[in-house]
């Protein structure tokens, strides 16, 4: 791979070479700044033209970054072409830009001081060599290599394209601005019927750099990973130049010649594609490069087409209330504030469509679901699956987080204890600051970070809300299932407590009587008066049992273990209202048992107390798989579940096992208690 | 007669022996869980066994269960079963399954003399029944028309028949006549359409068997 070349580490760097890159950089940075003192020089004289300071960093930059970059580059990749484009291409151009000043001061300044001026002059125009290394760097980035052999023809056009404009210009009767006054020194001339010459050549070296864009264009396309990256570093300062050109364009329209501006911008560019070659092979992760090139791009747009709206208006205006009037330039200003916001939007959409295909698909297919979701016409568990299809992910799994426990759970609301980190990254997902979830993805996918979190982050709301259910679902299963578990620990303590009445307290009485009769029959004849006092404590003895036995029976009835039926018939023994029961003699399971009869008792027990009825019917039948309990009575009705405990309570132990609850008490109609209790 | 005694707690097991010996019974083993009964019955083959519902392990119903098995596989062993509370419908399935089987709550033992004439009566073939479940079978609320139909004191004579008594030990308690009794008995098994009979444990069944299918 040649790009392991350009990034090998510990590359052992030959003295030579570093030698002659930094001789060739320093040369390049003393060239230029000898033309910035010249041109000093000549402003000493007014010159005109010369003295222009405030561009003196861009010509200074222009020369210098490419220089600096390069010999970082080759110092610390020595391999890579590309740091020896840059240097050369800094030594190439530092000439043509100092040799401006030097003509101005061996011609106009200081005629006869300084030798060569009408060559410096010719040097001078030769300005277009500014796009040569730009140029170089685009067919040979970041390898060093054409992108492919299939590429030779086109490099060997674009460096003919560059002689021939330097044949053409060199050749000219007259030199360029601003020394169209000095004869051209240079001794050949073509002859007149070459003239076509000088445009073929200028249309063919722009060709040229439309051929590199090319270039750049099919590398990008089939680079993945970090080459994808240093490619779009490369990309979007080479975008910046053609875009600035456009801006000026502009400019020049709307408010006249730009000029120095013009020259001082393509400067800075040039600066800045050394720059941005420079991040591109030595920290091409820096910044989240695919958002920086789609911002510059929408705001580009933005401001082209704002000002192109802000003329027209002007202008129309201007010819209706007459030109020059404020009130045009104020429409103008209005209808670019209002168009400000719809054309941010359309101006993101469009560059988002045609430049970030798959981020515009994502991004429309979140949004449309958030749009339902609020709608009401999805579920937001859902949102697990739109995102695998906006990232192009199928296998894209998402992972809720549950912070109370510090486990996740996926959208069916499973608990994943540890996230799986098996094949895949895991991108980590937050909303306000808080990590609200995990989304496990396609690891090439890390290389669209733009893709990646713009998705993500128009999805954060509704992955938020998803989570938010997920959670609240599983606490609520949870609550469930405590409330089960606690009231099943209620009948098992009453189950305990009665057997440990039975088994315990009862035995022990029932031994202590059998010891005081056995007593009592072995007494002598003359000790037979005693009698009657082991009959009473025997009795009292009898009478603690049966009390034990009626609290133990409270505790929880042991004719539940015969089964409902059982024990339901056992309620009407001790009831002082007559009641009818009905009951199933199937055997269930003990909870739904217990829990059925408890809800009877109490039902019975706030009837007698609170609807004086005359009769009270239970009924428990099977039905539709499940347990129906009924409880009513002819009483005076009118209960209210919010009113007492009692009702709370038995919502309570029928919740408690799945089932529900229903209660109908018209004032003076009795009262239907109806408990539902699933089975299985 | 030759008794076992299946009981887990180890106090009361020995106050019911000694009982038992007082009366001049014989007690020929004494164990404190259901399998250990089957094996010392189907060894001694006793007269009577007298057995606690809740034994190790489960503590649920092993008395009752082995008590089911004994009747079964040695006959000639009754069984009177003692239980803490009122478990009906085992012990109303054993008693009307024939004779030679009781089932009384454990503190009917403190009224010794009862308690010998219901294991007296069991291992005759004969039957004892806890007057609470006699009460379960007569409670008023479920009370047919046709029980209605007898007299307070033929209802007594009923709950009695019911427990297993006989003739003789009715008219003890009620302080009646025996002859007395005999015509209430007549009257209760008329009006219930029951088929008179001599025989006291034939009697009992019958009433049990009804009481059982009218209550069901």
């Amino acid at each position: 791979m040649a790009a392991r070349g350009l990034l090998g580490e510990n590359e052992r760097v030959r003295i030579a070479p570093r030698l002659f890159v930094w001789v060739f950089a320093l040369a390049a940075v003393a060239v230029i700044s000898a033309g910035l003192l010249l041109d000093q020089i000549a402003a000493a004289k007014d010159v005109s033209g010369s003295g222009t300071v405030w561009l003196y960093p861009f010509l200074f930059g222009a020369v210098s970054a490419p220089a600096a970059v390069g010999v970082l580059i080759v110092t610390r990749r020595s391999r890579n072409l590309i740091g020896w484009v840059l240097v050369l291409g800094s030594l190439s151009l530092a000439p043509v830009l100092a040799a401006t000043p030097y003509a101005w001061v061996a011609l106009k300044a200081h005629p006869e001081s300084l030798p060569g001026g009408s060559w410096a002059a010719l040097l001078s125009s030769l300005w277009p060599a500014f796009f040569a290394w730009p140029l170089a760097v685009a067919f040979v980035f970041p390898d060093g290599r054409l992108p492919s052999p299939r590429w030779r023809p086109y490099a060997f056009f674009a460096a003919g394209s560059f002689a021939l404009l330097a044949l053409a210009l060199v050749t000219a009767t007259r030199l360029e601005h601003p020394f169209s006054d000095v004869p051209n020194p240079f001794p050949l001339r073509l002859p007149d019927s070459f003239g076509f010459l000088r445009p073929v050549a200028w249309l063919a070296m722009f060709a040229s750099l439309f051929v590199g864009a090319a270039a750049v264009r099919s590398r990008y396309k089939r680079s993945a990973g970090i080459n994808r990256l240093q490619m779009l570093w490369l990309s979007y300062a080479a975008l910046l130049i053609p875009l600035g050109v456009v801006c000026f364009l502009l400019w020049g329209l709307l408010f006249g010649e730009p000029g120095d501006a013009v020259a001082a911008f393509l400067l800075g560019m040039e600066a800045a594609v050394a720059l941005a070659v420079g991040v591109a092979v030595m920290r091409y992760r820096l910044y989240e490069i695919d958002r920086l090139i789609n911002r510059t791009l929408v705001y580009t747009l933005l401001t082209a087409s704002l000002g192109l709206l802000y003329g027209v208006v002007s202008v129309a205006a201007g010819v209706v209330v007459g030109r020059g009037s404020a009130w045009a330039t104020a429409l103008g200003a209005v209808v670019g504030a209002l168009a400000f916001g719809p054309l941010r939007t359309r101006a993101q959409a469009l560059v988002d469509w045609r430049f970030a295909r798959p981020r515009f698909d994502g991004l429309r297919r979140v949004r449309a679901f958030v749009d339902e979701v609020r709608d009401g016409r999805r579920e937001p568990e859902e949102i697990g699956g739109v995102l695998a299809a906006a990232l192009r992910d199928p296998g894209a799994e998402l992972l809720f987080r549950l912070p109370a426990s510090d486990t996740y759970a996926d959208s069916a609301g499973r608990v994943v204890a540890e996230p799986p980190d098996s094949e895949g990254a895991l991108t980590p997902l937050e909303h306000r600051g808080q990590e609200i979830g995990l989304l496990r993805h396609r690891r090439d996918l890390l290389d669209r970070p733009d893709l990646l979190h713009s998705v993500l982050e128009a999805a954060s709301l509704a992955i938020e809300i998803a989570r938010l259910r997920v959670e609240v679902r599983l606490q609520l299963v949870e609550v469930d299932e405590s409330r089960a578990r606690i009231v099943q620990a209620g009948y098992e303590e009453r189950r305990r407590l009665e057997r440990d009445l039975h088994d315990g307290a009862q035995q022990r009485l029932v031994t202590l009587g059998i010891v005081l009769r056995r007593l009592q029959r072995s007494l002598p004849r003359e000790a037979r008066v005693l009698g009657p006092a082991l009959d009473s404590a025997v009795a009292e003895i009898g009478h603690a049992i049966a009390d034990l036995r009626t609290i133990a029976s409270g505790m929880r009835p042991p004719r539940l273990d015969d089964g409902l039926a059982a024990a339901l018939a056992d309620l009407t023994r001790e009831a002082p209202v007559p009641i009818d029961v009905e009951a199933t003699a199937e055997r269930l399971s003990p909870h739904v048992e217990a829990a059925a009869y408890f809800v009877a008792c109490e039902a019975i027990t706030n009837a007698v107390k609170h609807a004086s009825p005359s009769r009270i019917r239970v009924k428990a039948t099977l039905a539709d798989g499940g347990l129906r309990l009924l409880v009513a009575d002819d009483g005076v009705g009118g209960a209210n579940p919010a009113a007492g405990t009692g009702l709370v309570g038995l919502t309570d132990r029928v919740a408690a096992q799945g089932g529900t609850l229903l209660i109908e008490s018209p004032l003076g109609a009795g009262t239907r208690i109806e408990a539902a209790f699933p089975c299985g | 007669m030759r008794i076992v005694i299946a009981e887990d707690t180890v106090l009361l097991r020995e106050g019911l022996a000694g009982l038992l010996e007082d009366a001049g019974h014989e007690v020929v083993a004494r164990v404190g869980d259901g399998e250990a009964l089957l094996a010392v019955v189907s060894e001694h083959e006793p007269d009577l066994a007298v057995v606690d519902v809740r034994m190790p392990p489960d503590y649920e119903d092993e008395g009752m269960r082995a008590a089911a098995t004994i009747r079964q596989s040695n006959p000639g062993t009754a069984v009177l079963v003692l239980s803490q509370h009122i478990e009906t419908r085992h012990a109303l399935e054993l008693v009307a399954a024939g004779g030679g089987f009781g089932y009384l709550l454990k503190d009917r033992v403190l009224d010794v003399d009862d308690f010998l004439d219901a294991a007296r009566r069991v291992t005759e073939g004969g039957s004892a029944l806890d007057p609470e479940v006699v009460a379960t079978l007569l409670s008023p609320k479920r009370r047919d028309d046709t029980l209605g139909e007898l007299t307070p004191r033929e209802q007594e004579v009923l709950a009695l028949m019911a427990e297993g008594r006989t003739n003789a030990a009715i008219a003890k308690r009620l302080w009646l006549t025996e002859r007395t009794v005999e015509t209430h008995v007549r009257s209760i098994l008329g009006k219930l359409g029951l088929p008179i009979s001599g025989d006291d444990h034939r009697r009992v069944l019958a009433v049990l068997t009804y009481l059982r299918a009218s209550t069901v």
